[in-house]
């Protein structure tokens, strides 16, 4: 079987491009290959904090599971929790920004390639539309907070909007860096030229992939940058006042940030479906990239503490912008190893 | 070495890239140990002797001094009469109890108790305030459970390799 949307295509009798198109944003790698990570995931993050504190963690939703279940027995919890609406909100900013937020965001999962041929469409700068549609969801995340009209949610805007935009800033340097050194933006082509050269991005260009993660990290709201959230100084900031399905999209939108990125990064600079090239081994092992690189972000939560709003502004712009110059000057020097393989 | 002294405050730590490791390194040491928290549904904690929990009752042995009503520092213990007892009897409120054991201290006769029973469930706030008779069939069943756990008791031990660990004792 060399492709399956095709083989999936014949079989329903509709053209190719159209079963990719859907098949790629709702079925692998969107939203139902998201819902399996982001439980096992959030689950995982709460086991593996629980274990390094020799806490249990989840356990009694399903003992023999080790409390895999937990998430499944919440998940109906709030989906069966009233949708609170304070009196004091902005009553359509407040509902929509959360939908929007997260179906703009879940929108890059079109772009981004899970395996050979597994992508809703094929950009020649597909590298700047996932990029551009990640940057969006900030600005949904800032309506949420000015929404809610609470102090704790507005705190939180500002902070969202003082930290993406030193995220956003060394998110783009790296990925430019990788543009360079790869010389296409075709995130497809990206992951053939590593294929052709043998050495997946990270060894060739090591600074720009650890900006990308630290970025990631920053952009996903993850631990020690997530300042944003601040539990324990602004309640959940600017998703303070959402209760039921809306609070679990808000949360979900975080994770499904760290999804993208992930599988984004699994693609820049660990050559993607790099060992093989059948659609199906090949996506599979995007998939366990990714989600490595889901559980690496989420071990860290367990080893930092949150920065200080000061210290994330002065370590992105005053240590991390340069080393993006480092960054560019290494794609600069690694280019023929990529560039004569596209030429060729 | 004085305090602020100057090789003190001028200790550096490890570098930038070596302190980042190391801090992962320990993360991953830890994850690799067993949890060591009491699985509080399958066992309960083991009290010390002369634990002062809920206080037990005995009414046959009470003589209606009034003196635990009196010694209650929280006004837990009021004297209620009994219909067909020609003595008053002591009532006892839980949700007001400060478990200070004054009462059982003081009562001469040693009709109060103190129990190592601590945690309980009540259905509503008046079920928590009992008149003597109520107060006396509770105690039974919090003596009985006293003598017959329904889980079993365990007791942490400080273990210089894992940190704490439990060993069970019987009741
Ligand atoms: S233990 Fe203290 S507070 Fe409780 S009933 Fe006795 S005297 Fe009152
Ligand atoms: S102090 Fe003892 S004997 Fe006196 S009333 Fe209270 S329980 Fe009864």
């Amino acid at each position: 079987m060399a492709d399956p949307v095709a083989w999936l295509a014949g079989l329903l009798g509709v053209p190719v491009w159209l079963a990719r198109s859907v098949f790629a944003p709702l079925v692998y790698p969107g939203l139902l290959a998201f819902t399996v990570v982001a439980l096992f995931i959030i689950w995982a993050e709460r086991k593996i904090t629980a274990r390094v504190q020799m806490r249990v963690g989840p356990y009694y939703v399903s003992p023999r599971l080790g409390g895999a279940l937990q998430l499944l027995a919440d998940g109906v919890r709030i989906a069966f929790q009233e949708v609170i609406i304070p009196r004091q909100v902005e009553r359509y900013s407040f509902i929509l920004a959360p939908v929007l937020g997260f179906a703009v965001t879940a929108m890059a999962l079109a772009v981004v390639p899970g395996g050979p041929g597994v992508y809703g469409f094929r950009s020649s700068v597909g590298l700047l539309v996932a990029y551009a549609l990640l940057g969006l969801a900030p600005l949904l995340v800032v309506v949420m907070g000015w929404a809610a009209n609470n102090k704790f949610t507005q705190i939180g805007a500002a902070r969202e909007i003082l930290v993406s935009v030193a995220g956003e800033v060394t998110l783009l340097a790296s990925l430019l860096a990788a543009a360079m050194m790869y010389g296409t933006m075709d995130l497809v082509e990206i992951v053939e030229a590593q294929a052709a050269a043998g050495v997946p991005g990270i060894v060739a260009n090591p600074v720009a992939a650890l900006l990308f993660f630290i970025a990631a990290l920053l952009i996903a709201d993850r631990v020690p940058f997530d300042l944003v959230l601040g539990e324990q100084e602004i309640v959940q900031g600017p998703y303070t006042e959402y209760s039921g399905v809306l609070f679990a999209l808000t949360m979900a939108l975080d994770y499904l940030k760290l999804y993208i990125l992930m599988m984004l990064f699994a693609d820049v600079f660990l050559g993607g479906w790099m060992p093989f090239s059948d659609p199906l081994l090949g996506s599979a092992a995007v998939f366990a990239k990714t989600v490595a690189l889901m559980l690496a972000a989420v071990f860290l939560r367990s080893v930092y503490a949150r920065m200080r709003l000061d210290q994330v502004a002065s370590m992105f712009w005053s240590k991390l912008f340069p080393l993006a110059l480092i960054a560019f000057v290494l794609s600069a020097a690694v280019h023929p190893l990529y560039g004569g393989v596209l030429a060729g | 070495m004085e305090w602020g002294s100057r090789s003190v405050s001028r200790r550096r730590g490890p570098g930038v890239v070596r302190g980042h490791l190391q801090a992962i390194a320990a993360a991953l040491r830890q994850l690799a140990r067993p949890p060591m928290a009491m699985p509080l549904l399958e066992a309960e904690d083991a009290r010390v002797p002369g634990y002062r929990g809920v206080i037990v009752f005995h009414y046959d042995r009470c003589i209606g001094c009034s003196l635990c009503a009196q010694i209650c520092p929280s006004r837990a213990i009021k004297m209620y009469r009994v219909p067909g007892d020609k003595r008053i009897r002591p009532g006892y409120d839980v949700g007001r109890c400060i478990f200070c054991g004054l009462c059982a201290d003081i009562c001469p006769v040693d009709a109060l108790e103190t129990s190592i029973i601590h945690d309980r469930v009540y259905e509503d706030v008046p079920s928590m305030n009992m008149d003597p008779v109520e107060w006396a069939v509770w105690s039974k069943r919090i003596l009985r459970e006293e003598r017959e756990p329904g889980r079993p008791r365990l007791r942490a031990v400080v273990d210089p390799d894992r940190g704490l660990r439990y060993e069970r004792v019987e009741a």
